[in-house]
């Protein structure tokens, strides 16, 4: 082939590239969708009554490949009942730094209690802000990402 | 736990059969799963247990096929017999295992993520190893109230229950207390005591070990940890003299919880615990705790850290123009006691060291007589115990003692001034206090006539009365093969004797003013036995230097108070009773301000400008291994996982280490001094411990309460040379009359104020203080 074709080929592309929506984002203005089964920021759950799913079993923490979480249950009572079961946690900590998302500690979860939601804004300006409380995880992540519909394309 | 019994395949008498197409072979007698087990082949079990009895069948688990005999048999109670062929993993074999396991997992609740056993449980392991997968069982299961408490200490989950009869056994067969049964039958049975009161025993805690499935929890360790949440450091008890072999469970640089040992220590403990030594540890980090150093000088008293208060304690042992005086403690570990003796020789050069404890001379030649290891006792035909209530106070003894008896038809003969813990299966032999040696003299009698005799014998009561120690050192060497244990009362008094440590020299040198400061290692001596004559010599100028881990009479007045950490938090090494050296281990981290005692002891050396040539304990205890005959060539290499026996004294072990010789006179009562683990200072610190908490008492027969003319809801004063002290009264049958029993090592130190110092016979005048 003469180097002219080639050249012509080449600018082929380009000017059809120019005339194509961007793939890039404007992040953080315009944020990925995620797929349906993204791992992301874990979420406890409670009961509509308010009680928690977990009972502190610690199946995570055994489950749990890069040893982020902690958990230390105790008895439920009659005048403090926390969760359903016997025994609820009453620290349940997940260190973001350390985990990997690899979703071990919903799979091992008697209970549904605990899952992977879809949040991945998770940085923070100091490492200690990273360890995630019972309290923090109870509740929803302040920062959603929008989901993926069916056959979206971006 | 230990599921399986130990199997000599070198033994006599070998059987040959066949197992899974293998020729194997066992002594004749063994049962089926101890010989499998031993050739690699592991059959499921529950309810066998060979350290609580012959087996029962009860969980029809090890159901395994032996041809020639109709339907599966449980080869926990088949013994092996010659030729006989044993499958374990035919189809039919696996079909019976699997059948099993479904029924008792039936009724099992699958609650496993709430259940403390979860993770450490046998049911699930073998569940997971020999079931089936799938229940074709999807009723509704049974229901019982949960959890219900069997004791303060111990959570009853019946619907777990899958009445293997583990823990009925051990309260019927081992413990002998006869508590727990088995009520109702079928789906209903459940565990409960024959009264329906709580179970509140001696060695209660023993069934949560045994149990193999979560239906017995403690109740202290409920929730606290699952067991991929811990790490288990093997260690050694320091509340008794015994040492049993524990395993400290750690939590976040805490101790949780301690349990036997999973490969019990046959020799010592044989797996069972206290409950004093299971649940004792939670006493250790109370109110009590030392925290922080202390200093007191003339601008008052300060808190202050570690380095200050050594340098404090330096100038105070320095600024002596006298000789300084060592003493340690009971609990002192061996590695301690030898920098101590180096500094003796080095840094505070011509000091005088001694151990609070009872003089080694009376019993040396007893001492020096053929020597047993408490598994001796299973074997023996003759159990003699000479003084004391081993029960009480070495604990872990009674349970052998009790095995000899109802396993093996040993005779069992207490002599003494009590019946004590024992009175049910023995023969008790009463021995006024000051009249043991006419009741031993009977004794070798007995002993020259069987086989294998065992004589325990307790350290307090026999160096009160020498003759009768003489007495029975000659009564167990006449007979080549008998055999002693020293029921001892120090928890390492015989690693400081190995040393060459006296109990005698310090407190006279110090009446006599020859001694220019005080350096205590774990040690208390104003609440120690002749506290009185104690608290007087130290009544001057001079300064102590206290390293102890609790707040205690002679820390509240020391000049220098250094914490350090106590034996479930430091490396160190205890000799126990029986002289076998066996290794602690450092579990919890311990507080802050508190460094491990041999830590300050070199770092007082190196204060002192004499520094010793080690830095650990473990280099200072094998310098000490090279330099004391009593200890020699011990390291912790040679120690190991369970301990290695120390050779016996001499003869002449510390001939000067005696009390000066006198009669307690004839006036008032004989004061005895019992000890017992349940109502000493470890254990009332202990909140766990709490159903055992009872007041110090002058306790009395029914005939002198009547001669005093008291009653039971009375206090009176004990007056003897030695001190004086008030205590209410308490009558209890079967004591020697013209005695008074008092408690030692209790909060008020009542029997140690009247005691002499050096722990020889005293008489005590009663006078009724108040009446209600």
């Amino acid at each position: 082939m003469s180097l002219l074709t080639e050249q012509l080929k080449g600018f082929g592309i380009t000017f059809r590239t120019m005339l194509r929506k961007p793939i890039t984002l404007g992040y953080p203005e315009n944020k990925t969708p995620v797929f349906p089964r993204f791992r992301g920021r874990h979420r406890l759950w409670q009961y509509e009554d308010g009680l928690e799913k977990c009972v502190g079993c610690s199946l995570c923490v055994a489950a749990c490949p890069a040893d982020c979480i902690r958990v230390v249950a105790e008895d439920n009572t009659e005048e403090h009942r926390v969760s359903a079961g016997e025994r609820f946690a009453r620290i349940y900590e997940i260190n973001m730094a350390r985990c990997i998302f690899c979703g071990y500690c919903e799979v091992a979860c008697p209970f549904d209690a605990i899952t992977l939601e879809h949040s991945y804004e998770l940085s923070e300006r100091e490492r200690s802000s990273l360890i995630y409380t019972k309290d923090m995880l109870l509740a929803e992540h302040p920062k959603q990402v929008p989901l993926r519909t069916e056959g979206q394309r971006v | 736990m230990a599921d399986y019994a130990r199997v000599d395949l070198d033994a006599e008498n070998q059987v040959t059969f066949e197992l899974n197409g293998r020729q194997v072979s066992a002594p004749a007698g063994t049962m089926l799963v101890d010989a499998c087990y031993a050739h690699g082949v592991e059959v499921p079990i529950f309810c066998y247990e060979p350290r609580i009895g012959p087996p029962v069948g009860a969980c029809r688990m090890c159901l395994v096929e032996v041809e020639g005999m109709r339907g599966l048999q449980t080869a926990c109670s088949t013994p092996v017999r010659p030729d006989m062929v044993v499958r374990t993993d035919s189809p039919a074999a696996k079909d019976g295992q699997e059948g099993v396991l479904e029924i008792l997992l039936m009724n099992h609740p699958l609650d496993c993520p709430v259940c403390d056993k979860g993770g450490e449980c046998p049911l699930q392991d073998r569940s997971f190893k020999f079931g089936g997968g799938k229940s074709r069982f999807f009723e509704g299961k049974r229901h019982f109230p949960k959890p219900l408490e069997l004791s303060s200490r111990i959570a009853l989950d019946q619907e777990r229950c899958i009445s293997c009869f583990r823990c009925v056994r051990f309260s019927q067969e081992v413990a002998q207390d006869g508590q727990l049964t088995m009520q109702e039958r079928g789906v209903q049975s459940q565990i409960t005591t024959f009264s329906g009161d709580a179970y509140e025993d001696r060695f209660t805690g023993n069934i949560i070990d045994v149990c193999p499935v979560g239906a017995l929890t403690s109740i202290p360790y409920r929730f606290v940890a699952r067991p991929w949440d811990i790490t288990n450091t093997p260690s050694v008890c320091g509340l008794c003299p015994v040492g049993c072999n524990t395993e400290l469970t750690l939590r976040d640089g805490d101790v949780k919880r301690v349990t036997g040992r999973p490969d019990p220590n046959y020799e010592v403990e044989e797996g069972w615990l206290c409950d004093v030594g299971r649940w004792g540890f939670d006493g250790d980090g109370g109110i009590t705790r030392l925290t922080r150093a202390i200093v007191r000088d003339a601008n008052g008293e300060r808190h202050t850290d570690l380095t200050d208060a050594v340098a404090a304690a330096t100038v105070a042992l320095r600024g002596a123009s006298k000789p300084v005086g060592v003493l340690l403690g009971a609990t002192a570990t061996v590695e301690e006691a030898a920098i101590a003796l180096e500094l003796a020789g080095g840094a505070l050069a011509g000091a005088r060291v001694a151990r609070l404890g009872i003089p080694a001379a009376p019993l040396a030649a007893l001492r020096a007589t053929p020597r047993a290891q408490l598994d001796e006792i299973e074997r023996a035909d003759l159990v003699a115990v000479v003084g004391g209530d081993p029960g009480l106070a070495q604990p872990i003894t009674e349970l052998r003692m009790r095995k000899a008896v109802l396993r093996n038809g040993a005779r069992l003969v207490t002599i003494g001034s009590r019946p004590g813990t024992l009175a049910d299966v023995a023969t008790h032999v009463h021995a006024a206090p000051g009249a043991l040696t006419a009741a031993v003299a009977e004794l070798a009698a007995q002993i020259g006539a069987t086989g294998r005799p065992v004589v325990l014998w307790d350290e307090a009561e026999l160096a009160a009365e020498p003759a009768a120690a003489e007495a029975l050192a000659e009564a167990v060497s006449a007979n080549g093969a008998t055999r002693q244990i020293e029921l001892g009362a120090d928890v390492n008094g015989a690693g400081l004797r190995a040393l060459g440590i006296p109990a005698t020299g310090l407190l006279e040198a110090l009446e006599a003013g020859e001694l220019g400061a005080l350096l205590t290692v774990r040690a208390d001596p104003r609440s120690a036995p002749g506290r009185v004559a104690w608290e007087a010599a130290l009544e001057g100028d001079v300064p102590v230097v206290a390293l102890a881990t609790h707040a205690d009479r002679t820390t509240d007045a020391a000049t220098v108070v250094i914490p350090v950490q106590s034996l479930l938090e430091q490396e160190g090494t205890l000799v126990s009773m029986t002289g076998r050296a066996q290794r602690v281990r450092r579990g919890a981290e311990g507080p802050a301000g508190a460094a491990p005692g041999w830590e300050v002891l070199i770092a007082l050396g190196h204060h002192l400008g004499a520094p010793p040539a080690y830095r650990t304990a473990s280099a200072a205890l094998a310098a000490a291994g090279g330099r004391y005959a009593g200890i020699e060539g011990l390291t912790y290499d040679a120690m190991g996982v369970g301990g290695v026996e120390l050779p016996r004294p001499a003869a002449d072990h510390l001939a000067a280490d005696a009390g000066p010789a006198r009669a307690a006179g004839s006036d008032g009562l004989a004061l005895v001094a019992t000890r017992d683990v349940y109502g000493g200072r470890e254990a009332s610190r202990a909140p766990a411990l709490a159903a055992f908490h009872a007041p110090a008492a002058a306790t009395v027969s029914p005939a002198t309460a009547a001669a005093l003319d008291v009653t039971d809801a009375d206090t009176v004063t004990l007056t003897s040379p030695y001190g004086a002290a008030s205590l209410p009264v308490r009558i209890v049958d079967g004591l020697s009359d013209d005695a008074v029993f008092v408690t030692l090592g209790t909060a008020d130190a009542a029997a140690e104020a009247l005691m002499p110092p050096d722990r020889g016979p005293v008489r005590v005048g009663v006078s009724v203080e108040a009446r209600r």
